[in-house]
């Protein structure tokens, strides 16, 4: 009760409402010095393989000899149907597949998204596992087309392949599903939802049969042509829709089956050369952060991750002496592992950064630097709130300046002008400037129905981007950059003419503000956590900024503010590394209408409302 | 007192933000339904939607062992057409539940016996808002919007609780019985509003006629018509469902907690952890708690009676066994009433944004747990207790602005000083 009384009296004291400021810039420091430490040796951790059921590389695998000859004619059949139409391929690619004596089966899907169509057709087989009873089931993926839009000739013919080879195993405990998608992300994201019944059965067709839940899903990204390529690495792509991220057990799997057993090196988020060293360390945690923030579909696996599918794509990179039969062994023995789980992947984590093939931060380690970031809002909330109360400057009534009438006792302006409470406390008496003790009425109607209208507004350009034709996206984008970066002043000189907001509105407008923003990066951590602090370190800004009425300043200010417009940092982004807007916008409206991406709902309701709540502010200063 | 043509723009505005709702957006309904926040086990729609279909061809509702709400809902929900086909009567029907319900709350803030009360009367009493901002403060209330669009027959349940403080707190007796029977009749725990409204009735009754009926009577002959009507509620439902079994399926599983579904109070998560041995014992315990809380309060705020039914209230989204946000939603929006306290409550920022974050968080929790699969049943429970915090520290914080007002009545010479705890 002691230690109330005691925080109660502390907040009269006027020190402490200078402290936020700093404390908030400490949350932003300490967040991201805490993100800087991660690669270190002492905060990262080994990856281990959790769940003892997986049994990574116990098994020896047979897909050798023979079986070259089949994949290598194979290879040939898919090359030439390179040049064939849809039809005429997933009926050949179809035909091979019933040879092997699997159910096959096709199914269409399009798409409407920017004025384009995206429609193709996905051809799938089911092996049906000698010892399975049909309620799980694994998936062996191969896009037709991959990420960057090569005929995936190697991918096609090695998971033929395979699914000969494994039809001829009695070992199986569960039923494998073999997908040949017409794309890397529609296709499967098509197959899946329809697989789980949660597609649009009039765009895309229902699948005319079906195994039991899906356990986990590879994919294959091998587009070397008829006559071969020897890789040097694999590349592990595990990021999903929404920065959602498969189980680390599934990836740990991998590069022990690979590594350990087959001798190929794994590497990641595109860091094709990596001595384990602190830089690239750190290099492959930011491009893991970026690649999740952004949330987009980075393989065939992508979308299979939001249905709880553990899903990874395994992607040949560089020259080396590896061929295609290592590859498929090392699929087989990741089957086989996956054939041995008992349930679904979840003894390991899902929540992780990677940093390295066999090293990786847990949750535990890397979560408060999000929040840090996220909580540095709330306290300068707070503490607007409690400024907000607060009535104007109070003289110092100890002040020996002169009064500004010269004929004017000094004495008399403090008991006349400053209304002094006295306080007796242990025998001593002390007087009080009695506002420090008062809290103001505060005036909420006005700037709750600024930041609510705000945050609706966002709305709008939520819509505009998702459904305009994809050649006038690059017009779009422009004048919606040139009227956000107006809209600020704008609305400041128009509040201004009614002589609104007052002091106590405009703090009150950021307190509200920075609250939400707060509370949606903490909320946005838990879910993704990149994006949260990507978000989070672009509008740190908007902690520090004030209104305030001298115009030089509040003028550096509505600069600094214009460089960090959310379109401005995207365009910046997007330039810095080598993308075009016009892809980029596409491939949002795609996510937004085909994964069912969210980034573009935390960039329009989120973050853009926050910078704009935070430009009003200072823009109210230039018209004062 | 509100003009007319305000009163009539919010009740349009509320209704056309509804009904625009519904017809926008028509998947929204069904998913609102399925939320846990939203719909609870004995109030949710679809499992009326099932004791329906079963009601309809003549099987018992209650065979199922999902429906788990009051029989005379059947009656009144088979005169409407079938929801799955043609919404638009149930939504309207919603609708103006809603929207007598904000009637009903206007009628309260207008009564003035949130600050004057007969024997009472708060140095503060020229603070407050208009009924029409009060109504809007729960009309355009978010909790309130979900709860309407989920078809949640809670909304039911605070149209009586709201008919039946705001026939109190005018005096009028009858219906106010009879509101009070029929909000018990649904969701039992009213009930416990009876004795603190009752006071409210008897202090109305007493300034209106000048006199003061007498205090065993009134409590006497108030008491057996509540009983007369619930009875006469109760055997309505025996005739209509043909055996007494409903009894078990809807007041027992509100009072037994059978169903753990989860919800945003605090009883689920504790007897998913339980040894049977001690469920009995506990059921007990935390039954007590919650009633404890109606005899202290009533006779400590003697003199606040509405004051009192308004945190039961509150107490009640917290701690009864199958809360949902409507129960809270309830509750803040009859806080408003008691403007005059604002000043003194001191923890307004804290417990709004914590209702502010959980409201948040809350699905985003429940998301990671049972659709991303990559998080557990703490996550959500730990969001719940927050939820239930927040919840408690206005209850708390109320409670004290109450009791300093009636202090600052009495000690008019220890206004404006700082309390301490002795």
């Amino acid at each position: 009760m002691a230690l109330i009384s005691t925080l109660l009296a502390l907040r009269k004291d006027a020190r402490l409402l200078k402290i936020p400021p700093y404390l908030s810039a400490l949350c932003i420091i300490v967040g991201v010095v805490w993100l800087l430490v991660l690669p270190l040796q002492e905060y990262s951790r080994n990856t281990y393989v959790s769940e003892n059921a997986l049994l990574p590389g116990q098994v020896h695998t047979y897909f050798t000899g023979s079986e070259h000859n089949i994949f290598r004619a194979y290879r040939h059949e898919v090359a030439s149907l390179g040049d064939r139409t849809t039809q005429e391929r997933n009926q050949r690619l179809g035909d091979i597949l019933r040879s092997s004596n699997l159910k096959v089966a096709t199914q269409k899907y399009s798409y409407a998204t920017s004025g384009r169509n995206i429609s193709d057709e996905n051809v799938y087989a089911i092996l049906q596992g000698p010892r399975a009873d049909a309620t799980e089931a694994i998936v062996l993926i191969a896009a037709w087309r991959n990420m960057d839009n090569e005929i995936n000739h190697s991918g096609v013919a090695l998971v033929l392949t395979l699914a000969r080879y494994f039809k001829r195993w009695s070992l199986w405990s569960k039923d494998i599903i073999i997908l040949i998608s017409g794309d890397s992300t529609s296709g499967p994201q098509a197959w899946v939802d329809a697989y789980h019944n949660s597609h649009n059965p009039e765009t895309i067709e229902s699948l005319s049969i079906k195994s039991g839940a899906l356990q986990g899903a590879i994919a294959i990204d091998y587009p070397a042509g008829p006559w071969g390529h020897r890789y040097d690495k694999l590349h592990i792509v595990y990021d999903g829709v929404n920065g959602q991220l498969a189980n680390l057990d599934l990836f740990n799997t991998a590069v022990s089956v690979a590594s350990g057993q087959m001798g190929i090196g794994c590497t990641l988020q595109r860091m094709w050369k990596h001595d384990d060293s602190y830089k690239e360390r750190l290099q492959t945690m930011l491009r893991g952060m970026i690649s999740q923030g952004v949330g987009h579909a980075s393989g065939p696996h992508s979308s299979f991750i939001p249905y709880h599918v553990d899903a990874i794509t395994l992607q040949t990179v560089g020259d080396g002496w590896h061929d295609e039969m290592s590859l498929g062994r090392t699929v087989e023995s990741l089957f086989r592992s996956l054939n041995n789980l008992l349930e679904h992947l979840h003894q390991s984590f899902f929540f992780y950064l990677l940093l390295h093939a066999n090293r990786f931060v847990s949750i535990g380690t890397y979560l408060p630097s999000a929040m840090l970031i996220a909580v540095n809002f709330s306290i300068t909330s707070i503490a607007l709130w409690v400024a907000s109360g607060r009535a104007g400057k109070i003289p110092n009534p100890a002040s020996t300046v002169p009064p500004a009438t010269p004929g004017e006792k000094s004495t008399s302006s403090i008991t006349t002008k400053t209304p002094m409470t006295v306080a007796k406390k242990d025998g001593m008496i002390a007087l009080i400037p009695t506002a420090l003790l008062q809290t103001n009425e505060r005036a909420l109607f006005l700037p709750l129905a600024f930041v609510l209208a705000t945050h609706f507004l966002g709305l709008l350009p939520l819509y505009i981007f998702n459904n305009t034709h994809s050649s006038y996206l690059d017009l779009t984008f422009t004048i919606v950059a040139l009227l956000s970066t107006l809209l600020p002043h704008l609305t400041a000189f128009s509040l201004k003419r009614f002589s609104r907001p007052t002091e106590q509105e405009t703090i009150l407008i950021q307190c509200f503000s920075l609250l939400l923003l707060g509370m949606f990066l903490a909320a946005l951590a838990t879910l993704n956590f990149s994006l949260s602090v990507l978000i989070g370190i672009a509008t740190s800004p908007l902690t520090f900024i004030r209104s305030t009425k001298n115009k030089p300043v509040s003028g550096a200010l509505s600069l600094l503010l214009a460089v960090l417009n959310p379109m401005v940092i995207i365009r910046g982004a997007t330039f810095y590394f080598g993308q075009d807007i016009m892809s980029v916008l596409v491939k949002a409206a795609e996510g937004w209408h085909v994964w069912g991406l969210w980034t573009q709902v935390v960039v329009w309701l989120v973050w853009w409302p926050a910078w704009f709540a935070g430009s009003v502010v200072v823009s109210g200063g230039l018209f004062a | 007192m509100a003009s007319e043509p305000q009163k009539a723009l919010l009740f349009a505005a509320a209704a056309a933000v509804r009904l625009l709702l519904f017809t926008a957006f028509p998947s929204l309904p069904s998913l609102l339904a399925g939320r846990v926040e939203v719909s609870t086990p004995v109030t949710s729609f679809k499992r009326l939607q099932e004791g329906l279909f079963l009601y309809t061809r003549n099987v018992s509702p209650y065979d199922g062992g999902v429906y788990h709400q009051a029989p005379l809902l059947l009656p009144l929900f088979s005169l409407l057409p079938n929801p799955s086909y043609s919404p638009f009567a149930t939504n309207v029907f919603y609708t103006m539940v809603d929207l007598l319900s904000a009637y009903a709350l206007m009628q309260i803030a207008n009564s003035g016996q949130a600050t004057v009360t007969r024997l009472f009367t708060s140095s503060r009493k020229e603070l407050r808002w208009s009924s029409v901002a009060i109504a809007a403060g729960f009309l355009f209330n978010p909790f309130t919007v979900a709860t309407c669009i989920a078809r949640s027959t809670s909304a039911l349940t605070n149209l009586f609780i709201l008919t039946a403080m705001a026939k109190a707190s005018q005096g009028a007796t009858i219906t106010f019985v009879l509101s009070m029977a029929m909000a018990s009749y649904l969701a039992m725990h009213p009930v416990l509003l009876f004795p603190p409204l009752l006071i409210l009735c008897y202090d109305v009754q007493s300034t209106k006629m000048k006199a003061s009926p007498h205090t065993f009577r009134f409590i006497a002959t108030h008491s057996r018509r509540l009983i007369i009507a619930l009875g006469a509620l109760l055997y309505l439902s025996k005739l209509l469902t043909g055996s007494w079994d409903f009894l078990g399926a809807t007041y027992g599983v509100r009072l037994l907690l059978p169903d753990l579904t989860p919800n945003v109070g605090l009883w689920w998560y504790f007897f998913t952890e339980m040894f049977d041995s001690f469920r009995e014992f506990f059921l007990g315990v935390f039954w007590l708690h919650v009633a404890s809380y109606m005899p202290g309060l009533t006779i400590r705020l003697r003199k606040q009676p509405l004051f009192v039914a308004t945190t039961l209230t509150g107490i009640f989204a917290i701690f009864t066994p199958y809360p949902s946000i409507a129960d809270a939603a309830l509750y803040l929006s009859l806080v408003p009433v008691f403007r005059h306290l604002f000043p003194l409550m001191r923890y307004t920022f804290l417990a709004s944004s914590s209702i502010l974050y959980t409201s948040f968080l809350g699905p985003a929790f429940y998301h990671l747990w049972i659709y991303a699969g990559s998080g557990n049943a703490n996550f959500f429970y730990a969001i719940t207790l927050v939820w239930s915090l927040g919840l408690s520290v206005i209850v708390g914080d109320s409670l004290y602005a109450a009791l300093r007002d009636e202090l600052d009545v009495e000690r008019p010479e220890l206004r404006g000083k700082e309390v301490k705890r002795i």
